[in-house]
C-alpha cells in the first residue's frame, strides 16, 4: 500500500502547479533564444539550454535540461540532427506532453528551410554526417529571417492573442536582415574564399557568395589528420583565402595552416551570449564580415 | 495486498483517460465502426509538425551492440564469502553461465539488439534483445507515455529499475568492462531487471526533481528470488530382496509459502541542482525496496532439501559529478560516481528429509536475519582526445552478518576489489579498453574448504555500436 500511497502523493503535488502567463520557451542554442526573444517579445520568458562556447553536437543531457523542458510550452530548435545526441532523452526525462515531437510545442528550424547538402552517401564510414542536410543554418541571417517568421506562426498558434505581435517582430527581424545583406554582400565581393575548420561556416559563405575552399576536418566530426592537413596545403600553396575556425574548435590545426599558407587565420564566435539580441547577432555577422573584407583588400 | 491489482488498474485507467483526452489532431466525424485513427495520424503528424530528431529517417531505429572480451584471472576465486546466499545462488562450479561478468578467455558476452521508437502521439516504445552464444534473453521491452499531464510518466514492460544510478545502465554504457559488485551481487547478476510498472513525476521547478515509485513481479535474484510452492523430488534406486535394483520416487511437497506477484515495490527519488549552461552536473538520489517474498532452496543427494524462505528490504544512495571538459572528444571530460546499498532478508531457514516416500519433515528450524550492504566509488578522466583512465573501488560486505536464531550474529567479513581501466575510443561507435583489477576477498573460514581469496584479472573489451543509437540518458 505504500507505493500506492506514494503515487497518490505524486499525484497531488502534480495537480498543484500552475501556469504562468508568458509563454515558457526553451532553446537549444543562443542564436535560437535570440530568435525567440525578438519573434516572441515581452510574452516570451527564454531559457538557453547550450552555452555559447559548447559545440551543440557534443553535449549530453542533463537532469538541468530536463528541470527546464519541464514547464516549457515551446523548445525551439535547430534541428537536422544538430542536437540528436541529448536533446531526444532530454526531452523523454523532461515529463513534458507539451513539448514531444510532433506537438506544436517542438519547433524546428531545420524544417523550415532548405538546408544545404553535399552529395555525399550518409555512410558513418564518411564522418559525422546529417541525412538531413547540414544544420549550421543559425549563421545564415537570411535562412533565420525565414525561420522568425516560421515561429512566429508557431508562437501565435500557441498564443493566438499575441499573434500579431509575433508576425510584426519576425517582420521587423527580417527587415533588419535584409537591410545588412546587400551591404555585407558588397563587402566581401572579390574575396578568394575561406578555408573552414568544420561545415558550420557553409551558410554564411554561400549566402554571402564567397567560395568555401575546403574544410580542415578531414570528414565531419573527425579531427584533421597530417595526410588530410598536407593534401590541403598542397591544393592551396600560393593561392589566396582566409582560415576560420569557431571558438570551440581545436585551434592548432588552424594556426599549422595559417603558417603554411601564409594566410590570417581567424577564431569567432558562432554561438552569440546567452541573452543576446538581434544586435549581438547581427554584430557576430559582422566580425566574420570583417575578416574576409580585409582579404578582399589584400588581393587589390 | 489482495485488492492492489484492481487499485492499480483503475489508476492506470483514469492516468490513460487523462491521456487519451489529450489528442491534438482531432480526427474528423468518423462513423462509430471507423477503425482507430492512431496510425494514420502518427503519419500525419510526421508530415505536417516536422518532429524529429530522434533517429528520424529510421523509425524505430534500430542499433546492434557488440562486446567481445577476453579476460584471464591467476586464481579461480568463489562469490564474495556471504554473497552466495542471495548473489547468484547455487553459483557452484566455474564459468559464466549467463551473467555479464567477465568469463575466463575469449568471450563474446553479448550482441545487443535495440529497437526505438515512438509509435503514435501517446507512447515511445523500446525492445532491447540480448543475444549470446546459447540464447536470446529480452533485456528490456516496455513502453513510455509521452502524453500524461503535470509532469507524470508511466513506463510498462520488462525495464531495468531506476533504482540508485548504475542499475538501468546497460552493458556498453559500463566506465569499466564489468559491473560494480553491488550491482552484480546485491541485485543480482542482471542487475534489479524486472517486469511491472513505473510511474514517475518531475517537480516543475528549476531545480530538478524526480520522485518515482515501482510494481514489480519480483524476480530478481539479490532481493526479491521467488521459487514458490513446488515438489521436491529424489528417485533412489537400491536392491531389492533379490538384489535386483528397484527404483523408488520420494516425492513431497518443498513446502515454499506462495506469493502471487506483484512482489516488489520500490520507490527512488533524484534530485539535481539547477546548473543549466555550466561545465557542472550534480546529481544525488535515494532509493529503497521492498520484496513480499525472498525464497531459496538447496536440494541434496541424500534427498535433504534446505529452503529459506522470507522477505527482504534494502535501501541505498547514489551520488553523480560529471564535467564536461570541453575539450574534442572526451579530451577533459571527468565523471565521479558511487553508491551505497544495505540489504536486509528475514527468512525462515528449514532443513528437511523424508521420512518416507511423500513425507517430508523439518529436521532444523531456524529464523535467520542477514544484513549486509556494499558500495562502489568510481571516476573516469579524459587524459587526451579519444582516451580515458579510470579507478574503482567495490567494497561489499563492510556490514556482513548473518543471525541464526537469537544466537550471536556470524560475521562474513569485508572484500575488496579495486580495478583500473584505459579506454580508447576512435569515434562515439566504439571503443576498446583495457582493465587490470585486484579482488581480496574476505578469509572464508566457514566453508571449511580451503579456497583462494586473491587473484588478479586483465580483461580486454571490444566494444561497436552499428546503426541508430538513442541519446543517452543522464
Amino acid at each position: 500500500m505504500k507505493a500506492m500511497l506514494m503515487i497518490g502523493l505524486m499525484a497531488w503535488l502534480a495537480g498543484a502547479t500552475h501556469a504562468e502567463a508568458r509563454m515558457r520557451v526553451v532553446a537549444t542554442v543562443s542564436n535560437m533564444g535570440m530568435l525567440a526573444r525578438e519573434v516572441g517579445g515581452n510574452a516570451v520568458r527564454v531559457n538557453v539550454l547550450s552555452p555559447p562556447n559548447r559545440d551543440a553536437h557534443y553535449l549530453e543531457a542533463r537532469p538541468s535540461m530536463m528541470a527546464r523542458l519541464r514547464r516549457a510550452d515551446l523548445v525551439v530548435s535547430v534541428g537536422a540532427e544538430l542536437e540528436v545526441g541529448w536533446l531526444p532523452a532530454a526531452i523523454q526525462g523532461a515529463n513534458n506532453r507539451r513539448v514531444q515531437p510532433g506537438q506544436p510545442g517542438y519547433f524546428e528550424a531545420a524544417r523550415k528551410v532548405e538546408l544545404l547538402r553535399d552529395d555525399k552517401p550518409a555512410d558513418r564510414a564518411l564522418g559525422d554526417v546529417h541525412p538531413q542536410g547540414n544544420p549550421h543554418l543559425y549563421l545564415d541571417p537570411e535562412r533565420m529571417a525565414q525561420v522568425a517568421l516560421a515561429l512566429a506562426t508557431r508562437m501565435g498558434e500557441l498564443d493566438a492573442d499575441n499573434a500579431d505581435m509575433f508576425r510584426r517582430n519576425a517582420e521587423a527581424f527580417a527587415a533588419q536582415v535584409a537591410e545588412r545583406m546587400p551591404a555585407w554582400r558588397k563587402r566581401v565581393r572579390g574575396a578568394p574564399g575561406a578555408l573552414a575548420y568544420h561545415s558550420d561556416m557553409d551558410y554564411l559563405l554561400n549566402t554571402l557568395g564567397v567560395p568555401v575552399l575546403g574544410h580542415i576536418e578531414p570528414l565531419p566530426g573527425i579531427p584533421p589528420t597530417a595526410a588530410h592537413l598536407r593534401a590541403l596545403v598542397k591544393k592551396h600553396a600560393g593561392g589566396r583565402g582566409v582560415i576560420w575556425s569557431v571558438n570551440f574548435h581545436p585551434a592548432q590545426a588552424g594556426e599549422f595552416m595559417a603558417r603554411e599558407l601564409g594566410w590570417p587565420a581567424h577564431r569567432l564566435p558562432s554561438q552569440i551570449a546567452i541573452a543576446g539580441d538581434a544586435q549581438a547577432y547581427f554584430n557576430m555577422i559582422e566580425a566574420w564580415v570583417a575578416t574576409l573584407e580585409s582579404s578582399v583588400a589584400d588581393t587589390k | 495486498m489482495k485488492h492492489l491489482q484492481w487499485i492499480m488498474l483503475s489508476t492506470f485507467a483514469v492516468l490513460y483517460g487523462a491521456m487519451a483526452q489529450e489528442p491534438r489532431t482531432q480526427p474528423g466525424d468518423r462513423g462509430p465502426l471507423d477503425p482507430p485513427p492512431y496510425r494514420m495520424r502518427a503519419a500525419q503528424l510526421a508530415g505536417t509538425r516536422g518532429s524529429l530528431t530522434t533517429g528520424t529517417e529510421f523509425n524505430p531505429a534500430i542499433s546492434a551492440i557488440l562486446d567481445f572480451t577476453y579476460a584471464h584471472s591467476t586464481k579461480d576465486v568463489d562469490d564474495p564469502p556471504g554473497f552466495e546466499l542471495g548473489g547468484h545462488h547455487h553459483g557452484h562450479g566455474h564459468g559464466h553461465d549467463h551473467g555479464h561478468g567477465l568469463g575466463e578467455g575469449f568471450q563474446l558476452r553479448e550482441v545487443e539488439l535495440t529497437f526505438t521508437g515512438t509509435v503514435d502521439p501517446y507512447f515511445d516504445a523500446l525492445v532491447m534483445l540480448g543475444f549470446t552464444d546459447h540464447d536470446v534473453e529480452i533485456e528490456e521491452a516496455y513502453i513510455l507515455t509521452r502524453m500524461l499531464p503535470a509532469g507524470l510518466r508511466l513506463k510498462l514492460g520488462k525495464f531495468f529499475s531506476d533504482v540508485g544510478y548504475i542499475n538501468k545502465q546497460h552493458m556498453h554504457d559500463w566506465l569499466f568492462a564489468d559491473a560494480p559488485w553491488m550491482r552484480e551481487h546485491m541485485f543480482g547478476d542482471h542487475g534489479l531487471n524486472e517486469i511491472g510498472l513505473q510511474l514517475s513525476w518531475l517537480a516543475p521547478t528549476d531545480t530538478y526533481l524526480r520522485l518515482g515509485a515501482e510494481i514489480l513481479q519480483g524476480e530478481s535474484e539479490g532481493v526479491a528470488n521467488y521459487i514458490g510452492p513446488g515438489r521436491h523430488q529424489i528417485v533412489t534406486i537400491l536392491p531389492d530382496g533379490d538384489n535386483a535394483p528397484q527404483r523408488n520416487r520420494w516425492r513431497a511437497s518443498n513446502g515454499l509459502a506462495e506469493e502471487d506477484g506483484p512482489r516488489l515495490f520500490t520507490g527512488f527519488a533524484k534530485w539535481a541542482p539547477d546548473m543549466v549552461g555550466s561545465s557542472h552536473a550534480f546529481q544525488l538520489g535515494a532509493f529503497g525496496g521492498y520484496s513480499r517474498a525472498f525464497q531459496l532452496d538447496e536440494t541434496h543427494s541424500s534427498g535433504r532439501l534446505e529452503t529459506w524462505d522470507g522477505d527482504a528490504w534494502f535501501a541505498g544512495a547514489d551520488l553523480v559529478y560529471k564535467y564536461d571538459g570541453q575539450g574534442a572528444m572526451g579530451h577533459r571530460n571527468f565523471t565521479l560516481q558511487a553508491e551505497y546499498m544495505y540489504r536486509q532478508l528475514d527468512l525462515d531457514y528449514r532443513s528437511q528429509q523424508f521420512t518416507d516416500f511423500s513425507t517430508l519433515a523439518v529436521t532444523d528450524f531456524n529464523k535467520q536475519r542477514w544484513k549486509q550492504d556494499g558500495l562502489y566509488v568510481q571516476s573516469v578522466y579524459g587524459f587526451a582526445p579519444r582516451w580515458n583512465a579510470g579507478l574503482r573501488l567495490d567494497v561489499l560486505g563492510l556490514t556482513n552478518k548473518g543471525f541464526e536464531g537469537r544466537g550471536t550474529p556470524e560475521d562474513f567479513g569485508t572484500s575488496y576489489r579495486y580495478t583500473g581501466q584505459l579506454s580508447y575510443a576512435p569515434t562515439e561507435f566504439s571503443r576498446i579498453r583495457l582493465q587490470a583489477g585486484y579482488t581480496e576477498l574476505a578469509e572464508d573460514d566457514h566453508n571449511g574448504h580451503d579456497h583462494d581469496h586473491e587473484t588478479w584479472t586483465v580483461a580486454l573489451q571490444f566494444n561497436v555500436s552499428l546503426g541508430v543509437h538513442g541519446a543517452h540518458a543522464f
